[in-house]
């Protein structure tokens, strides 16, 4: 049971940034921009975070200077692709470069130390007690008692499923998808709601990497976002973007995450459970693929 | 209100729209419009017919806020407003329909028609998807539209796909809908319905401005027609009473003998030849064969003849020259020069034996960025091997500079360097530089599609001498044009495309600019 528990705990743990940076990336998705910049935002945002957290001493410091890092990135991102207009394939790649080199030499310059920064007075995201859940057997042990930036990224779910498919906003972000031109004759700049869209892919980028540097664990280390940004990309274009979709994409790729960990204690090589998230990515790549071909008339 | 008894001149007091003395240019010298004005009544369908280029859509965008007018006003109720935008127009109540209609074929029609403007409730602008569908059902109610507004906008026929556009301005309370030509995506069967529901928009207090050139429309729906003839305000008349020859006659002009240029010079024989040739649309997402777009089109030219082919743009003339040179496949029918066949010949093959001016010079007949002396040397430098070496793979610049400095004194082209982009010439420039380029070619029949398209009259009349000067040297010229006075003057023979099909074949000296304008609008000789 402790570890049936244990497996769930870590799927939810390794889910939360995974699905944070999929719901940012869904609404630049439905606004019809190829973003791919998410990788860079969680980084950046993971590093503004334990800057914000050691310089302040306060998680919440934290949280808001990482929300406040990965949205630069944004404004960057709008910068380029949408003011100046480059590509938004190079822009893109331009920023999750940038964003590997300066958190790598700032983390140098600022803290002095190589490789990754780890400080007992780094503080964390608190985990969260519910009242009375608490102490149900097993289901209170799941439920409850999970960090707060879990419980965010759920309440992102439900409000990133309300605002792209119940709101003006939503029925004008995926206007702005599906036909710009269409959007802009009746009256509203398209390239406005893809600015909104950039912003909300930035904060909720900012608190995937929030968590990943004072939640998931308590510190920086070089080039920490490892692909999740790319993850959640995948992720998005496996379910068209869908806000429940893509939970259920992060929770399935957080599983096996937890379940590569639960290998690895059961003396099975780390490299060998290290592929297991990816495999399982390509895995549902193809499940994706066969389905395609066969909606698809012959 | 009774059409016919209103005074045909134009003289009327203020109505509700008036556009005074609107002058349109385009940089640099392009005149569009040239001091138009016209009234437009409450309540009325208003024509606005012309040929191509005549100013209808330039009039219109002038109206709608889309082009600034050069000169001149707008009144609306007779105060003077400039419009900066659609955006402004409609909050005004004038609303336009283009003919590319635009909308989110993943979204229904009334996500669709609210788009923009739609009722929200709370903080975060909850759709109010009750209120939305109630005031989308209102009015399609109120204009008898046939439209469900939960259908899914992508799997509507384009004419209630126009519908939804009309819609949506309706939506938006305007009161003026402007409409650009919009039979021209229609099926023939559409059309009636259409007018029908035009007719009751009219009889719910809409005012129309209806852009067409087509002369059955024209009159069966409106009650006043305005004709534009490049760019000059032409008539305004009732369309009751008004027949359809005067009204061909007014918008190709009087019957005016031009001064043909053309000294008498017999033919030889056949060069050019296309027999039945047809062309289909492409095939659209794999569903039916497309539509034939050319039509069984026989046409032929003899050396030292000049054919002119007119006809209303849209109705063949793109296929015809897209099948000539390879660039669309023929479906059916045969193309020779010189009894050589080329129906499925390569491009580069077809050039061997024919040289081609392109409409676009911008586009296909030129690239604008690269410098003038790529553009000069383009297909020599695959034909002809004294600018080559090492068997084609490289060109011998001495070669190619000598090649544009014979160019450039052959045909009078005014240019600093050879190295400069084509686009730092001007547009008379440019099209001696392609001109000359595919003269050099010296081929014996050579394709002209609107070779003096926005040229000024100078460089026109330069274009003009070359072609007659290769009739002279006994070419065979083929010479598409929608400026009947240019094949007036030109063309020994004129033949007449309507609707993917040559209606007419007919020597120049035998035929009026009136028989053939009204044969391009209507398809058949003028009864009587």
């Amino acid at each position: 049971m402790r570890i049936f528990i244990g497996l769930i705990t870590g799927t939810l743990a390794s889910a939360t940034p995974i699905l944070l940076a999929a719901l940012g990336g869904a609404f630049t998705y439905y606004a019809g921009l190829f973003n791919i910049a998410m990788e860079g935002m969680l980084l950046v945002g993971a590093f503004c975070a334990v800057l914000g957290a050691y310089f302040f001493q306060s998680w919440l410091a934290g949280v808001l200077c990482a929300v406040l890092g990965a949205t630069a990135l944004a404004l960057l991102f709008i910068l380029f692709a949408i003011v100046l207009k480059t590509d938004e394939f190079v822009t893109g790649i331009a920023l999750n470069l940038f964003a590997v080199g300066a958190t790598t030499y700032l983390l140098r310059q600022i803290f002095d130390v190589k490789g990754s920064l780890s400080d007992p007075r780094l503080p964390a995201i608190p985990a969260v007690t519910i009242p009375l859940l608490h102490d149900v057997p097993v289901l209170g042990a799941v439920v409850s008692g999970q960090n707060l930036m879990v419980y965010a990224a759920g309440l992102a779910t439900v409000i990133s499923a309300y605002l792209i498919f119940g709101t003006r906003f939503g029925l004008r972000l995926r206007a702005a998808g599906h036909n710009a031109a269409s959007l802009e004759t009746s009256g509203v700049s398209a390239a406005r709601v893809r600015v909104w869209a950039l912003l909300a892919c930035g904060v909720l980028c900012g608190l995937g990497g929030a968590f990943l540097s004072l939640g998931y664990v308590r510190l920086f280390a070089e080039n920490m976002s490892a692909g999740r940004g790319w993850i959640s990309l995948a992720a998005i274009i496996l379910v068209n973007g869908n806000p429940w979709g893509l939970a259920v994409i992060a929770l399935l790729f957080g599983f096996s995450d937890g379940l590569g960990l639960l290998l690895q204690s059961a003396q099975i090589p780390s490299q060998f459970t290290g592929m297991v998230p990816y495999l399982a990515t390509l895995l549902a790549l193809s499940v994706y693929a066969t389905r395609r071909a066969k909606a698809r008339p012959a | 209100m009774t059409v016919a008894q209103r005074p045909a001149a134009p003289s009327r007091a203020t109505g509700l729209i008036e556009l005074r003395h609107i002058t349109k240019v385009f940089p640099p010298n392009t005149l569009a419009l040239d001091d138009v004005s016209v009234t437009f009544q409450p309540g009325e369908i208003h024509a606005l017919v012309g040929e191509n280029g005549a100013g209808k859509s330039t009039l219109m965008k002038v109206l709608y806020g889309l082009e600034a007018a050069t000169a001149g006003e707008v009144r609306l109720g007779g105060r003077p407003v400039r419009f900066r935008g659609p955006g402004d127009a409609i909050a005004r109540g004038l609303g336009m329909v283009h003919q590319e209609i635009l909308l989110v074929d993943e979204y229904t029609v009334w996500e669709n028609v609210v788009l923009g403007a739609e009722p929200v409730a709370g903080p975060l602008g909850q759709l109010n998807t009750t209120l939305a569908l109630r005031a989308v059902q209102a009015k399609i109610a109120a204009f008898g539209l046939d439209l469900d507004p939960a259908a899914r906008a992508g799997d509507l026929s384009v004419a209630a796909r126009q519908k939804v556009e009309i819609l949506k301005l309706l939506y938006r309370d305007v009161s003026v809908l402007i409409l650009d030509e919009p039979t021209a995506v229609l099926a023939p069967q559409e059309v009636p319905q259409l007018f029908a529901e035009l007719r009751r928009l009219r009889a719910g207090g809409q005012t129309i401005l209806f852009i067409s050139h087509h002369l059955d429309e024209v009159l069966t729906l409106c009650d006043q027609v305005t004709v534009l003839r490049r760019g000059r305000h032409v008539a305004t008349r009732a369309a009751a009473g008004l027949g359809k020859p005067e009204l061909a006659r007014l918008m190709v002009g009087r019957d005016v003998v031009f001064t043909s240029r053309r000294s008498p010079h017999p033919p030889g024989g056949v060069v050019f030849s296309a027999d039945a040739l047809t062309v289909r649309a492409p095939s659209a997402g794999g569903r039916a064969a497309g539509r034939e777009r050319l039509r069984d089109v026989s046409l032929s030219v003899r050396a030292g003849e000049i054919v002119g082919v007119a006809g209303v743009e849209g109705n063949g003339q793109f296929e015809l020259v897209g099948a000539l040179m390879g660039l669309l496949p023929a479906a059916a029918g045969r193309v020779r020069v010189n009894g050589r066949d080329l129906t499925h010949a390569s491009i580069l093959e077809r050039r061997r034996h024919l040289a081609f001016v392109a409409q676009d010079r911008g586009r296909m007949g030129a690239s604008l960025a690269a410098p003038i002396r790529d553009n000069a040397i383009m297909t020599h430098h695959r034909l002809n091997p004294a600018l080559t070496a090492w068997r084609g793979w490289l060109l011998r610049p001495a070669a190619v500079g000598r090649f544009v400095d014979e160019l450039r004194e052959r045909y009078a082209v005014t240019m600093r360097a050879a190295g400069a982009p084509f686009r730092s010439l001007s547009g008379g420039n440019q099209q001696k530089v392609i001109l000359g380029r595919e003269l050099l070619l010296d081929r014996p029949f050579i394709l002209l599609d609107q070779p003096t398209r926005g040229l000024d009259v100078g460089s026109t009349e330069y274009v003009h001498d070359q072609i007659l000067q290769l009739r002279a040297r006994d070419r065979a010229v083929l010479l598409v044009s929608a400026d009947l006075e240019e094949l007036f003057r030109l063309a020994d023979r004129i033949a007449v495309m309507h609707r993917g099909r040559i209606v007419a074949d007919l020597p120049t000296d035998e035929t009026t600019l009136a028989a053939v304008g009204y044969l391009m609008l209507e398809g058949r000789p003028a009864a009587g």
